[in-house]
């Protein structure tokens, strides 16, 4: 930081504040304004570098802003008020205008969801088994030896770097079409995003209950299923329910590669149609999202709350 | 009971005793019984799971499974590769991630104030901003994407748009959260000098949020450019998109070479993001 010199007036005395400090100031933004220009340079190259790559232009942008916007009139559904909750005729036929009508395939959508909740718990479940079974070597206070200690670090970022819908690719390309993809594909991520925050916890943990155990004749597992486990357990189920709100968000898009779940049908009605039935799936892919995130956020409640008592 | 001298003194009778004294000490036979009945549902759950799922299947992989785990590790002819290719791809994806964080920043900026409650009093305007941005928020990235692509076409345009539709929910939301969390005093000060809302937004706010809201959107950069990979998967421009080309040409090795320079890039941007942080925020920005 830049020094000011303040010189003195004829009597000794110094000048008036006010200029002091205009002139500290100047100074002070004098020093940084090199780097401020340089930064501003940088940002801005960025920024049109960015424009011209994505032709992000008036012109393109203006024929697309009509574009969305002709494509969000044309899936909204064609509801009418006193028709709203209409049944199906004696043919079985639901009359146009009506919810029923527009949730057609309700009985469809709603065991995909079923199934994509069921995709999100399996897949919780085993990637929490391998955080889990991962973890303990990814802590530096934990794991004495080096090298599994960076093995088990760099394989939980691979894990969790790849595109979880990269991994569904690749699965649905060696196991087939349907949820086991996605299962997969989602426990990967799982486990090394979790992995990485449990270990996390881990490195934050007492040392004591695990020189007890080792006083006792423990081996290493022993210290950490007696000594750790207990101090980190309501983190780690804490950690877990939040990843399986995640997950549920994760299983709902992944079949968009064709990984099972409500994705593969969302993924199919915008493809193949633009009408009512876009916004329909997405509606129930929505309501089902928050309804998950509301319950586990209770239980986590219950689980902290739990703790601390 | 009587003092225990040595072990081999004590009887049934005085361990029956202890047991009774000291319930929690030797294990609660309920709270066992409720911990083996988690473990055991969730292992029903998963034999079930197993069984619903057809988790059999992992191990007959079919023929192209085990060429593709042997391109991985075994690339060929990378003299063919087309490399100019590879590297406009990735410009394209950190492009596409800089320039909707930015844009959704620049928007957040404006709405962030508007959904914050000490900044607007009207209730009902604030929810109703609220209600419309938990909306963009709650329909996912690659939703974004996929409908974008099919409103505007395949390219960055769509990804872009994505990006910036749902970084406006979530950024919204995280700069009203910082705007809520002020330190009312320097507003005060502002205010008590005779200044405008402008000026006081201006001199009073801004200066205490815009480290933190600094810092949430380098997050976000960092976290776009690794989503901006999948957003090309559904055809919005990108890496994604020369990943599944390859992926579909049967180029497993060049799909894994692509993987790790993605990787690669999202080290730097974190890095860089990290520094910059650093600089300008010090050690207040989280």
């Amino acid at each position: 930081m830049a020094v000011t010199t303040t010189p003195l007036t004829e009597t000794g005395h110094p000048q008036d504040p006010v200029s002091i400090y205009e002139k500290h100031r100047t100074d002070l933004q004098r020093a940084k304004l090199g780097q401020n220009i340089l930064f501003l340079l940088l940002f801005f190259g960025m920024l049109i570098f960015s424009i011209v790559t994505s032709q992000f232009y008036p012109e393109r942008l203006a024929q697309a802003a009509s574009r969305v916007f002709e494509y969000f009139g044309t899936i909204m559904p064609n509801l009418q008020w006193d028709l709203l909750f209409e049944g199906r005729d004696e043919q079985g036929r639901a009359v146009e205008g009506s919810l029923t009508f527009w949730y057609t395939d309700l009985d469809k959508y709603l065991s995909l969801i079923w199934e994509t909740i069921l995709m999100a718990i399996t897949a919780t479940l085993l990637g929490t088994a391998g955080a889990l079974a991962l973890c303990f070597a990814g802590s530096r206070n934990l794991m004495k030896n080096s090298w599994i200690y960076f093995f088990a670090r760099r394989f939980m970022e691979i894990c969790r770097g790849v595109p979880e819908i990269l991994i569904a690719l690749i699965f649905v390309f060696a196991f087939g079409i349907g949820p086991l993809a996605g299962i997969l594909a989602v426990a990967i991520h799982t486990a090394g995003a979790l992995g990485k925050l449990f270990a996390e916890v881990n490195e934050n943990v007492s040392r004591r209950p695990i020189d007890g155990i080792r006083g006792v004749g423990g081996n290493w597992f022993e210290q950490m299923r007696y000594g750790v486990l207990p101090q980190v357990l309501p983190n780690f189920v804490s950690y877990g329910l939040l990843r399986f709100e995640i997950n549920v968000r994760a299983s709902s898009i992944i079949g968009f590669v064709g990984a099972g779940g409500i994705g593969q049908e969302l993924n199919r009605v915008i493809s193949f149609y633009s009408d009512d039935r876009v916004l329909a799936v997405l509606v129930l892919v929505v309501i089902t999202v928050t309804l998950i995130d509301l319950l586990s956020e209770r239980l986590r409640l219950y689980f902290i709350g739990k703790e601390q008592l | 009971m009587a003092p225990v001298r040595t072990l081999s003194a004590l009887t049934e009778a005085d361990i029956a005793a202890t047991r009774s004294a000291n319930p929690d000490a030797f294990g609660n036979s309920r709270k066992s019984l409720l911990i083996y009945a988690a473990w055991a549902s969730v292992f029903v759950y998963l034999a079930f799971a197993f069984i619903y799922f057809d988790f059999g299947r992992i191990f007959e992989p079919s023929e192209n499974a085990q060429r593709l785990l042997r391109a991985m590790f075994r690339w060929e002819d990378m003299e063919t590769w087309q490399y100019a290719n590879i590297y406009r791809g990735i410009a394209e994806t950190l492009a596409m991630a800089f320039l909707g964080t930015f844009l959704a920043s620049l928007v957040a900026l404006v709405v962030g104030f508007l959904a914050a409650r000490n900044i607007v009093r009207f209730g009902l305007f604030r929810h109703t901003v609220r209600r419309i941005l938990d909306v963009f928020r709650g329909i996912d990235q690659l939703v974004w994407a996929l409908v974008f692509v099919r409103a505007v076409g395949l390219g960055p345009l769509a990804g872009v748009l994505a990006i910036f539709i749902s970084d406006i929910g979530t950024l919204s939301k995280l700069y009203s959260e910082a705007i809520e969390n002020i330190d009312r005093k320097q507003v005060e000060g502002i205010r008590s000098t005779g200044a405008g809302p402008v000026r006081t937004i201006r001199f009073g706010i801004l200066p205490q949020v815009l480290p933190v809201f600094l810092s949430q959107s380098l997050y976000f950069l960092e976290s776009n450019t690794r989503s901006a990979t999948s957003l090309g998967i559904v055809g919005a421009g990108g890496i994604g998109m020369i990943i599944i080309e390859r992926f579909r040409a049967t180029l497993y090795d060049q799909v894994v070479f692509v993987v790790i320079n993605v990787l690669i890039l999202v080290a730097i941007i974190d890095w860089v993001s990290k520094k910059i942080r650093m600089k300008f925020i010090g050690e207040v920005g989280e």
